[in-house]
């Protein structure tokens, strides 16, 4: 995949996050954060038993695709619109359109039991009203309610997400920690981009083209020996 | 166009039926009950400044089957020009719908936006398929060149059930032949069964699978499919069986052809 370079324009009309912004996001989208991403392969693990994900240079592809036109740059878009909600019946409402866009059963599994994780807990550690919600519109509520940035917010939330399906891909090839690195830091700039985008774009610009990423989740439901939840 | 069917006590009936333009319906003889009505395009194909409209409803207890006579043909667009379709379903109480047009082929330079939102009362049910084919592969066409924005929404009762949008703009061959986009298929179908029998289909429409093609359980009420296939045959070989199994056996003449 070819990546222009990043556009520099938004930098000169959002202020710089502080230290305390930066280390709450490095908190909420680290692994340790028990939203329990580690069980979810995004239906890598159907992709990798039939063998369309080899090595690392078809997990870079597999997952560049997923980042830029399937799930990637749609939860950023949630994420955004979730960030910008008016009110809790347009959040309940955005909420919805994101579980009605999931496109299997385990994906949507994926998105309700990790954005109910994140809610629950950071609800707990810094009392708010959370209620369950999709992932990336969850963690778009919260990043309102703490009033972190948005831009720097999606940006971790793609990078985490792409993180964690390194970490599947590193398990399920297999391939070494060293080659995992190199993939996650190939795909940086795009998770950059793809958030960046995504700030301008409204739920009427929803796309996912991702078909066989979608498919291979499908057939993940069905898949005898199995590491992860989808 | 708008076109509507209402209950009988001998079954289904057409209760409204408004045409313009170049869409058309015919109506063959009613069958176990339904009523079938075919579309079809006079104009032959869809170009740049087109605009197509059509509302479908399935009144209260009736049952509607909708299809068209031939694939659908998006021709090649002047510059800045985009063809427009939007189909608005609506299916009342006890009512099913089934939406089953035959492929949409977009051709090199081709424009289209299409829409179709379709809004369930609480027990209705529908099934809905979309084939799209990318160029005509008999003929050697690819598409390097072509805009398509796609946008199914279904609701029920106000609440999304199923949304699915899709946008694909430019060497469309190539974002086809990615690994995880479609892996160089030619021909897509998207398929959703909102019915309250639907989870009973799940293992038998897994059976007809091809590697390239998944079905899954939304909700116990809401099976969907997507398949990728070579070209357009290809698709079919898997698609009709599908769609006899959803339809009892009803699949209309006009894709048995």
């Amino acid at each position: 995949m070819t990546i222009p370079m990043v556009s520099m324009i938004t930098c000169t009309t959002t202020t710089m996050p502080t230290d305390a912004q930066v280390m709450k996001l490095a908190q909420w989208l680290s692994p340790a954060y028990p939203v329990g991403a580690f069980a979810y392969s995004h239906g890598l693990e159907s992709a990798v038993a039939m063998g369309t994900v080899p090595d690392a240079a078809a997990l870079r592809e597999w997952l560049g695709d997923i980042l830029f036109q399937g799930a990637g740059r749609a939860d950023a878009i949630f994420l955004a619109a979730a960030y910008r909600a008016p009110d809790a019946a347009a959040l309940a409402e955005l909420d919805a359109t994101a579980r009605a866009f999931q496109p299997s059963a385990e994906r949507l599994l994926e998105t309700t039991a990790q954005g109910a994780a994140f809610a629950r807990i950071t609800g707990a550690v810094w009392p708010a009203d959370l209620p369950d919600l999709t992932y990336p519109v969850a963690l778009g509520r919260a990043a309102r309610l703490h009033d972190l940035p948005l831009l720097l917010t999606a940006r971790m939330y793609l990078h985490a997400f792409a993180s964690n399906l390194v970490s599947a891909g590193i398990r399920l090839i297999p391939i070494g920690q060293t080659d995992g690195q190199k993939v996650l830091t190939a795909l940086t700039p795009l998770c950059e981009r793809v958030a960046e985008e995504a700030m301008a774009e409204t739920l009427d610009e929803l796309s996912s083209t991702a078909f066989l990423a979608d498919i291979a989740s499908m057939t993940h439901e069905t898949q005898y020996s199995r590491l992860f939840r989808t | 166009m708008r076109l509507a069917a209402k209950a009988r006590a001998d079954g289904s009936a057409l209760a409204d039926l408004r045409q313009s333009g170049a869409f058309k319906a015919l109506f063959p003889r009613p069958r176990d009950g339904a009523v079938d009505a075919i579309l079809v395009n006079t104009a032959g194909g869809i170009t740049g400044g087109d605009r197509f409209e059509a509302q479908v409803e399935a009144r209260a207890g009736s049952h509607l089957r909708v299809t068209t006579q031939a694939a659908e043909r998006a021709y090649r667009a002047q510059p800045g020009e985009r063809g427009r379709v939007r189909n608005r379903l609506a299916v009342g109480p006890g009512a099913r719908l089934d939406w089953l047009p035959q492929e949409t082929i977009l051709f090199e330079g081709s424009a289209l936006e299409r829409t179709l939102m379709a809004d369930l009362a609480a027990d209705a049910r529908l099934l809905l398929v979309e084939p799209l084919v990318f160029g005509r592969a008999a003929m050697g066409e690819v598409v390097h060149d072509a805009l398509f924005r796609d946008r199914i929404e279904i609701r029920r009762e106000g609440v999304p059930l199923y949304l699915d949008a899709l946008r694909l703009h430019g060497d469309v061959a190539a974002d086809l032949a990615r690994p995880a986009v479609a892996g160089g298929a030619g021909a897509m179908a998207s398929l959703v069964f909102a019915d309250p029998g639907a989870e009973a289909h799940l293992g038998p429409l897994r059976a007809l699978m091809p590697a390239t093609g998944g079905a899954s359980l939304l909700r116990k009420d809401v099976l969907v499919m997507r398949l990728l296939a070579p070209d357009s045959f290809a698709l079919r070989r898997v698609l009709v069986p599908v769609l006899m199994r959803l339809t009892g056996n009803s699949l209309p003449r006009s894709w048995m052809t």
